[in-house]
């Protein structure tokens, strides 16, 4: 068991090591010079060319004129010490710019996750439940349509009709800048009027996945020769259903949960877009429009860890819940 | 008291038809039972007659499919009784031991959980009480309580049982339905389950229906027996009487599969298959495979009638049919101015599909009363009766479908000076039956079934060319090219080889099995009616002396010669 442990913890830091690596071969395959766009803030301004001391300089200055494997060393050493690198873009510590947007993207991941997991386990188990009814045809097809809308054009939708159409929510923007909040409730509020559309949009492009997950699963279940033995005790419907039932039912829809908060982060990236959000996602693309490679390679290492940290609670909350793994 | 002389559980024309499959089917037909408080009946039947769903139609757990007919529990019908009125019946009046498999129980929750929940639903109790009858229970079915917080897939497949049972038994029903309780159990655990059975039932006593194809384990724990076939009962009554004398077809069918009853006696199974799905059962289902069916098998289907008292049978026929049947028959040789008492009084039946062993010693009269039985010698006294008719003036062996005798002699028994193809189809000549075109092709297909070459130099053949083995098989096909309903075979391998003797024999039962014929077997060779026979009659010096089913004479003989006959047969072999 502990054997076992240890063999998880070691693949783990393999894994982590191999992303750290790619991360840092990655940016230094593409092609394009990090000093072109320095000096300005938008793309819009004029850009300054560098004299070619000053581009040596610079280049001296991040350890580019070093050999490929000694720029690796160092990479590695200053992460180890929590030093993701200076941003040449925005001329603050990557470190910062990223731990300063993360939140914004966990926060939406994260509702989304729990609100589409919510929503389409409890559908999903209605529909099998009434399966063949009238009710789940409907549910079925409903979720089989919205299932196949991409997040960023729903985001898009959404946008239209109740940010621009409507005007029910804000354009753009995680929180009304210079406003003056009473309290922390009105802040919070705000904050939730502005992640209202982003969340929906992404919750919803998820449910059509859980949602059929959780319908195939509960029907899996219903047949089983256990639930008939749980009829024949003669308990209480509630109990057969959500005690013996569901709790069979949903070790498929947990695994799925924690393997897909990689695809949602990147479906977050383009929702964020879409909706101006402050999260990585937006971070991303100032990045890699600008070709600023510190605060590109920040964010992926992030990402990754983050997915690699989900994968983690996925064999913990597995292995917590399904009696027969691990024994 | 009144409760006690009125039914537990009363079934009444139940009738379960699966409808999601189509065309539908009815797994179920017409199925009337009756259970006292603390009595105990046995279901047996081939897997897929329905014996589960009747058990699952008792509970109301019956999915897809509809159900007719009544089941009275306590004279309350519980049939169309909504599931949330029905609930307080399940587990607490009536539980169900299932049958074993890894999915019974869930895979999630722990034993505990699972055997103790019908407890808080059913009897209130606090978590603490809960505890203390689970430990209690578990402890009864001879589980160490410790393994309450194991989950099934901890257990062991004779653990999971215990567990079931324990979990059947918290709630102490009136009603226990047991379903294949040994499935996949090795010998040990199937007699630890049947002990466990009897002890907790004396301890509690409930009633039990008991389920399964293990027909030597139904028969030890219950006093009343129905077979199912097809959905249907065929057969209802005494399981004692039911063993020693099983009345329809199927029943003996069931029970000359069961290697516990015939220690020695080769094992044959019905042949044949049950009807599929769905498929149009307009006649007796069972006529495909019955060894007795006759045309008007087919066209309706039988109802449970009573043959005899407490034993009902779903028959056209009445049960297994009596083919033979031979009322104090005597016979005195006389050698010169004494008469020699060959026979004294001799009864005998045999019933049809039965192989009947004689057996005796050498000069007993064995072969004297098998000729007159077959109408060769006239009987100074007494009758024989085929089929219901007394025997007289050969017409029971010139018939097709009649009786057909086999002689010890092989090589006086078919004429040296005639070609096989015309030995063969003798029978038939005489009966003048069809035309020789058809005559011929019979005679091919009974030399087939013997195992005979059928090409025209052998067909050709005259008799004295052929061996002592091969000359018995000609007399066999000959017999068979009647299609007899019965064969009387006296010492038909006494004159051969072990290993023709081996052959021949294996070979007549296998026909037997395949055609359904009854068998007479004559022999002084005690290990081959051993292995063929169901029924034996034992003669000693012109007398039946002692009959009875094979499984009960060869284990326990009574009478003091056939102890000594067997004494001597089987003393070298123990």
């Amino acid at each position: 068991m502990r054997q076992k442990t240890r063999m998880r913890l070691i693949e783990y830091a393999i894994t982590i090591w191999v992303v750290i690596t790619l991360n840092f071969l990655l940016p230094r395959l593409i092609p394009g010079d990090p000093f072109l766009v320095l000096t300005s803030q938008s793309a819009e301004d004029e850009e300054i060319v560098l004299s070619e001391e000053q581009r040596e300089f610079l280049f001296h200055y991040y350890g580019l004129d070093q050999p490929v494997y000694k720029q690796y060393f160092i990479y590695l050493g200053e992460l180890f010490r929590g030093n993701m690198g200076f941003s040449v873009y925005y001329k603050q510590p990557v470190s910062h710019i990223v731990m300063h947007r993360l939140p914004w993207t966990v926060f939406m991941v994260l509702s989304s996750v729990i609100l589409s997991t919510l929503i389409g386990t409890i559908l999903g188990c209605f529909s099998a439940w009434r399966r063949e009814k009238w009710v789940d045809k409907f549910l079925f097809l409903f979720m089989i349509f919205f299932s196949e809308i991409p997040s960023f054009l729903l985001g898009l939708i959404l946008l239209f009709v109740f940010a621009a159409g409507l005007g029910l929510f804000p354009l753009a923007g995680a929180v009304t800048h210079f406003a003056d909040f009473q309290s922390g409730w009105e802040k919070a509020w705000d904050v939730l009027h502005h992640a209202f559309l982003p969340i929906a949009a992404l919750t919803i492009s998820h449910l059509g996945g859980t949602y059929l997950l959780g319908r195939n699963s509960m029907t899996t279940v219903l047949e089983k020769d256990y639930l008939r033995t749980a009829w024949a005790k003669g308990l209480p419907k509630k109990r057969v259903i959500f005690r013996h039932a569901l709790k069979n039912a949903l070790l498929p829809i947990v695994t799925r949960v924690f393997l897909s908060l990689g695809s949602l982060v990147g479906g977050a990236i383009l929702v964020e877009n879409v909706f101006s959000y402050p999260g990585l996602g937006t971070l991303m693309r100032e990045s890699v429009r600008v070709q600023d490679y510190p605060v590109i390679q920040g964010i992926f290492l992030v990402v990754t860890v983050c997915v690699l940290l989900a994968n983690f609670l996925a064999d913990v909350v597995y292995r917590k819940i399904d009696p027969r793994v691990g024994s | 008291m009144t409760a006690e002389s009125t039914s537990l559980l009363l079934v009444n024309e139940l009738s379960i038809t699966y409808n999601g499959v189509s065309p539908p089917v009815k797994a179920v037909n017409n199925i009337s039972l009756k259970l006292k408080k603390g009595e105990n009946l046995g279901i047996i039947g081939e897997s897929g007659c329905g014996k589960s769903t009747l058990a699952l139609g008792i509970m109301g757990l019956i999915k897809n499919g509809s159900v007719k007919g009544n089941i009275l529990y306590k004279d309350l019908n519980l049939v169309g009784l909504p599931d949330d009125k029905l609930r307080h019946y399940r587990w607490k009046e009536i539980a169900m031991m299932f049958q074993n498999s890894l999915d019974i129980l869930n895979p999630v929750l722990t034993v505990e959980e699972q055997v103790g929940e019908p407890l808080r639903f059913h009897c209130h109790l606090t978590p603490q009480e809960i505890d203390e009858r689970v430990v209690h229970t578990l402890e009864m079915v001879g589980l160490d309580p410790a393994w309450r917080t194991a989950y099934p897939h901890q257990l062991s497949g004779g653990m999971r049982q215990r567990v079931l049972l324990a979990m059947a038994l918290i709630c102490e029903p009136e009603l226990l339905i047991v379903d294949e309780p040994t499935t996949a159990l090795d010998a040990a655990s199937k007699n630890d389950i049947f002990e466990l059975l009897q002890n907790l039932q004396k301890q509690l006593n409930f009633a039990m229906i008991l389920i399964s194809h293990d027909v030597a384990f139904v028969s030890q724990l219950t006093s009343m027996l129905i077979t199912m076939y097809c959905g249907q009962a065929v057969e209802y009554g005494r399981t004692s009487d039911v063993l020693k004398n099983p009345m329809h077809c199927y029943t003996r069918g069931l029970l000359n599969s069961s290697p516990q009853f015939f220690k020695y006696k080769d094992l044959w199974g019905i042949s044949g298959e049950p009807p599929g799905e769905g498929a149009p059962l307009k006649g007796c289902p069972f006529a495909p495979r019955c060894c007795q069916s006759a045309e008007g098998c087919g066209k309706s289907r039988p109802q449970l009638r009573y043959v005899a008292l407490e034993r009902r049978v779903a028959c056209h026929k009445g049960g297994i049919e009596t083919f033979l049947k031979a009322e104090g028959i005597k016979k005195n040789y006389r050698v010169g101015e004494k008469s020699i008492e060959a026979v004294r009084g001799a009864d005998l039946e045999i019933r049809s599909g039965e192989v009947v062993a004689l057996v005796g010693e050498s000069g007993s009269g064995k072969s004297t009363l098998a000729h007159i039985l077959a109408g060769v010698l006239p009987a100074d006294e007494g009758s024989v009766f085929f089929r219901g008719k007394k025997v007289e003036n050969h017409w029971a062996t010139k018939m097709i479908g009649g009786m057909q005798i086999i002689f010890q002699d092989p090589f006086s028994a078919t004429s040296h000076r005639m070609q096989v193809l015309d030995v063969v189809k003798e029978p038939l000549e005489i009966m003048k039956w069809k035309s020789t075109a058809e005559r011929n092709k019979a005679a091919g297909e009974a030399l087939q079934a013997v195992r005979l070459p059928v090409t025209p130099e052998f067909l050709q053949r005259y008799c004295y060319s052929l061996s002592g083995g091969q000359r018995q098989r000609v007399a066999i096909a000959r017999a068979l090219i009647t299609r007899p309903n019965l064969v009387i075979a006296d010492e038909i391998t006494s004159m051969l080889d072990p290993s023709n003797q081996a052959n021949i024999l294996r070979e007549l039962k296998g026909l037997q099995n395949r055609f359904g014929f009854a068998m007479l077997y004559i022999t002084h060779e005690l290990h081959l009616a051993r292995k063929v026979s169901d029924k034996v009659y034992v003669m000693h010096r012109g007398e039946i002396v002692e009959k009875g089913s094979s499984s009960v004479i060869f284990e326990k003989p009574e009478h003091f010669f056939t102890k000594q006959l067997f004494k001597e047969a089987f003393r070298s072999s123990g």
